[in-house]
């Protein structure tokens, strides 16, 4: 009679309860990070209480962030900064958690914003040829170092000119920060993969050396000196831009993508040397 | 007084609110009475940009944490690409920061992007293209500060909810798990 039809009342109860913890260990699953999205769109992927150890970088407009001349004034904050920093409920390292960008003194921002700008420049401007993957320069971008190049030389281009001052200045600016802009444009719709504002800042510090030369030719006027070092500077320049633009596009239209920059650094150096 | 109705509590931190309002205020001073004093267009561009870009700084990346406790910025990762982070306090921190502190962060925010754009209707009466562009410039700025923060804001609030989903979710679940095992 009880073979094997009649099931003792024991093991299924067992069974069971095995079948309900395991549809408990398999339910809670944690929220679904978004997914990273196709590169048109701009993610929103967020770390709230995760302090993040990744050095942000500046930010998401056409301008600046930290110059030099703000280092004096900030030290009154940093007090505030660590003041607040100390306030309860904030993680703070005794809890074991990583430091947390949100409460960093004033002074550390101000570093490591300073820091990025210079090693920007190192990797732009001495471009290592043997580099193994250009296309990964200034991959933390920002846009500080384009600001103050661009500024240099309208400024410099404006003390060299003799008349219309203000105007040299203004049509030096808008020329090469939307020139900047355009020719990233170029490169996006020619279907190359570059991200918006590490070109801009790519070509900002690119602009370095051309600064250097006008600087030279606003304290010499001599003509002959003018053009060797405007050909110079522009050689430094274009070689610097070139491995990222290049790598940036497909090979059958490196010509399309590259010509526009020598293009445009061409013409600022034409105005170096023209003006007086 | 009574018609804006600002919170009763002293500000916390009275230096960050300062700073957070100078660079605004010189900005806008400057552009505005420099017609008086200065005839040249690169001195008052020069100065007037330098002091937006730091304002912007000082915003996003001191007055931003210290006030409301949030931060926002860019990033590219591994694959090459573009990737917006925000990052914010956890919810005890923010439910204890000083009301009056991010009233007057968010309200400098959005009169400075206002003051920036009749400044710019002005010079477009005017049609001087060039100041067009200083206020082009501030005001892009100002926008992306607003733009940031209130995208920052809004994703703090998300993952509150969803921490908080969660939260119950393993609530039950434990409470579900121990319901059994007394069984």
């Amino acid at each position: 009679m009880s073979h094997g039809d009649t099931i003792p009342l024991h093991s299924s109860a067992q069974s069971d309860i095995d079948e309900i913890e395991n549809l408990i260990n398999a339910a809670p699953v944690l929220p679904a990070r978004p997914p990273s999205p196709p590169r048109a769109s701009i993610p929103i992927s967020s770390t709230p209480f995760v302090p993040s150890n990744i050095p942000p970088p500046s930010y998401a407009k056409p301008a600046p962030p930290a110059p030099p001349p703000v280092a004096p004034v900030l030290p009154p904050i940093s007090s505030a900064g660590a003041t607040g920093a100390r306030m309860p409920g904030i993680s703070g390292d005794g809890f074991g958690s990583p430091p947390n960008t949100l409460t960093e003194p004033v002074w550390d921002t101000v570093k490591r914003d300073l820091s990025r700008i210079v090693s920007n420049l190192k990797l732009v401007v001495f471009p290592n040829p043997y580099r193994e993957d250009p296309g990964k320069a200034l991959r933390d971008w920002d846009l500080w170092g384009p600001f103050f190049f661009i500024v240099f030389l309208g400024l410099t281009l404006s003390w060299s000119a003799s008349v219309k001052k203000s105007e040299v200045f203004a049509v030096a600016f808008a020329v090469l920060a939307a020139g900047a802009i355009i020719l990233t444009l170029n490169v996006l719709l020619l279907g190359g993969h570059i991200i918006f504002f590490q070109s801009l800042s790519l070509l900002g510090y690119c602009l370095f050396p051309l600064d250097v030369g006008a600087l030279i030719c606003l304290l010499k006027n001599n003509v002959i000196l003018k053009i060797i070092v405007v050909s110079i500077t522009l050689a430094w320049s274009s070689w610097a831009a070139y491995p990222f633009m290049s790598a940036a596009v497909g090979p059958r239209r490196k010509a399309l993508a590259l010509y526009p920059v020598f293009l445009m650094y061409i013409s600022v150096g034409f105005l170096i040397i023209a003006i007086d | 007084m009574e018609r804006i109705q600002p919170p009763v509590e002293n500000y916390a931190n009275p230096k960050t609110c300062f700073f957070h309002v100078l660079f605004k205020a010189a900005a806008l001073a400057f552009y505005i009475l420099s017609a008086l004093f200065f005839n040249s267009f690169v001195i008052i561009f020069v100065v007037t940009v330098l002091l937006a870009a730091l304002d912007f700084w000082v915003v996003k990346n001191v007055s931003g944490r210290i006030l409301v406790g949030l931060r926002w910025w860019n990033e590219i990762n591994e694959q090459g690409e573009s990737v917006w982070k925000f990052e914010c306090l956890d919810q005890e921190s923010l439910a204890r920061m000083n009301k009056k502190d991010s009233w007057l962060f968010w309200w400098t925010l959005y009169i400075t992007a206002v003051a920036w754009i009749f400044l710019g209707i002005f010079s477009l009466i005017r049609f001087q293209a060039d100041y067009l562009l200083v206020v082009g410039v501030c005001l892009s700025l100002s926008v992306a500060n607003i733009v940031g923060f209130t995208k920052c804001r809004k994703d703090a609030k998300k993952q509150f909810q969803q921490f908080a989903a969660q939260t119950i979710a393993t609530r039950f679940s434990s409470t579900l798990q121990s319901a059994f095992s007394v069984v």
